[in-house]
């Protein structure tokens, strides 16, 4: 009998969770920790801030649906790793913190045989100063009570424009080395549409400002796509729609200090410059959780399980951009010095950036971390089940489920505006995610074909089919399964 | 220099009906990426 132990209810703990209960018979005990009562359908968290979804629409409470299925539910936060266990038990544990009900403020060390750690992020507000969620005007979208948050000031906001008022919105990533592009971008057109909607759009001006040194690199180096029959890159793709829009853009820019409506920020080339808004929506820097390894002797030795995040089969030498592979990102997600751990999601360590890092020429880096988005956390998570399975089965170690982001593509749907006639969405797809310039040196790293955008109405329709789609998939619905990751 | 979204893009881009085939050719053409599967990158010795 062996006790799986995850950590994390998001997407890609939940992904692994139900993939290990459904695969495994009930002699092997599946256990979920996490801190939040309920899993939360992330990506349509920017409905949910323009008001055209509300929290119980992306959410639904974890306990019934894992009590149904036969997954044990903790609620905790995990706050120290012994993966050899210590004096008084022989067994790799976690150690939680239980977050609610009689059990609060109350720890447990939960033993494990196999232990994935999906507990994606830290919203590392904190490092940015005076950046915190509805907090100096400034608003973030990074989870349900978040996104209410930054709707309702939204909403004042229209109301007093209705009245006459002109605004300023500031919408991107809060610090220089933010990651997650993606979200406020799908944000700031959001928020447009919703401006024509509530026929404001004339009373406000939309700037988005990133760390990103070009429009659409989105941590990714941007990426050379077909779009109908032209060739063109992400930054001329979402320059075109931006003009459209009337949106203006500040890039190159790190973000790094919030004052009451005012952003203070530095630019490659150097300066300092802030820019006021009435409203803003910035996505902090994310973090590892800062946890702590100890040995059996209780001796620290958090620098085997994590380097921010946690450490798995990468290649971490430090190398300059030039130097980097495609080969140096991992394939497993399995911790080097422990066997029986795992990081899939946005909880494990990245070799380096994907985006190539940049200073200002005051020597501060400013430049996107790499991102991990939904369809990779998910893949990972799966593969990473896949081989614990397998190792359970075949009753010896097997990784023969690989799943690198250099040989992986991903679908990101942006959506554009809501709405079933005038929505739109922008379909963008990348293969691989992580460039690989020696089998596509001539495009940027990545095959043409399968890396294309396309804007329109489809793409709206596409984004909410995939809404519903996947939380059908996360309820475990009949045949759940059969929807990929 | 900015490329525009032309009157006829934006007609192509809004039109339901036109949308609806496209809806259906980029479900396909996005499960063709998903599809495509994933593995690893470094060579088995
Ligand atoms: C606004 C927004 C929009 C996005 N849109 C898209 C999109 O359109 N498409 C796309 O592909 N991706 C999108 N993404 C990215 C996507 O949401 C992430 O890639 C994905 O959520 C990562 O999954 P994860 O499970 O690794 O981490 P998370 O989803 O962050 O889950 C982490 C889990 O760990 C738990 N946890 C935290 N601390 C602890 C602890 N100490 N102990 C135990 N558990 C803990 C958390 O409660 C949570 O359940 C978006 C992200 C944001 C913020």
């Amino acid at each position: 009998m062996s006790r799986i132990v995850v950590l994390g209810a998001g997407i890609s703990g939940h992904v692994a969770a139900t993939h290990l209960r459904r695969k495994l018979s009930k002699e092997h005990t599946v256990t979920v920790v996490s801190p939040n009562s309920n899993y939360q359908w992330v990506p349509s968290n920017i409905w949910v801030g323009i008001g055209r979804m509300e929290p119980k629409d992306i959410i639904f409470p974890l306990e019934p649906l894992y009590k149904k299925k036969g997954i044990e539910f903790k609620q905790a936060k995990v706050v120290t790793f012994h993966p050899e266990g210590d004096t008084e038990i022989d067994k790799p544990f976690v150690k939680a913190e239980y977050v609610a009900g009689e059990a609060k403020g109350t720890t447990e060390k939960v033993t494990y045989d196999y232990l994935i750690n999906a507990t994606g992020p830290k919203l590392a507000f904190e490092m940015t100063e005076g950046l915190k969620p509805a907090t100096n005007k400034a608003y973030s979208v990074c989870t349900y009570s978040h996104a209410t948050e930054a709707w309702h000031a939204l909403d004042q906001l229209i109301q007093q424009m209705k009245q006459g008022k002109k605004a300023k919105i500031l919408i991107g990533t809060g610090h220089a080395k933010s990651t997650c592009q993606g979200a406020a971008f799908e944000y700031i057109l959001n928020v447009e549409q919703e401006l024509n909607r509530h026929g404001v759009r004339d009373m406000a001006e939309l700037t988005w400002i990133a760390n990103e040194p070009q429009l659409g690199d989105f941590g990714m180096d941007g990426m050379l796509l077909s779009y109908g029959s032209n060739i063109m890159k992400s930054s001329e793709l979402v320059e075109m729609v931006f003009e459209d829009r009337g949106i203006k853009w500040i890039i190159g820019a790190g973000v790094n200090k919030i004052e009451d409506g005012i952003a203070h920020y530095e630019t490659l080339d150097g300066e300092f410059h802030t820019e006021s808004y009435d409203f803003a929506m910035l996505i902090p820097a994310f973090s590892g959780h800062g946890f702590k390894a100890y040995d059996k002797n209780d001796q620290d030795i958090t620098e085997k399980l994590f380097k921010g995040f946690m450490i798995v089969d990468a290649d971490y030498t430090p190398r300059p951009y030039e130097e980097w592979s495609v080969q140096d990102w991992p394939e497993t997600y399995q911790n080097p010095s422990y066997a029986n751990i795992f990081a899939p999601g946005i909880a494990f360590a990245p070799p380096h950036a994907i985006s190539k890092p940049r200073v200002s020429k005051n020597g501060t880096p400013i430049s996107p971390a790499p991102p991990r988005t939904g369809m990779p956390s998910g893949i990972t998570a799966k593969l990473v089940a896949d081989n614990i399975i397998d190792t359970i089965k075949k009753k010896k170690p097997s990784l023969h489920h690989k799943g690198s982001m250099g040989n992986m593509g991903a679908a990101c749907i942006a959506s554009s505006g809501y709405g079933i006639t005038k929505g739109s969405g922008i379909s963008i797809t990348t293969f691989p995610i992580v460039p690989d310039f020696n089998k596509y040196p001539d495009t940027y790293g990545r095959k043409l074909g399968k890396t294309f955008g396309e804007i329109g109405l489809a793409g709206h329709w596409l984004k909410l089919a995939l809404h519903h789609a996947f939380l059908y998939k996360a309820k475990m619905r009949p045949f759940w399964w059969l929807i990929p990751e | 220099m900015t490329r525009r979204i032309s009157k006829r893009k934006r007609f192509v881009m809004m039109n339901p009906i036109i949308q609806f085939f496209k809806f259906i050719y980029l479900s396909l053409k996005i499960l063709v990426v998903v599809a495509g599967g994933h593995g690893g990158t470094r060579e088995v010795k």
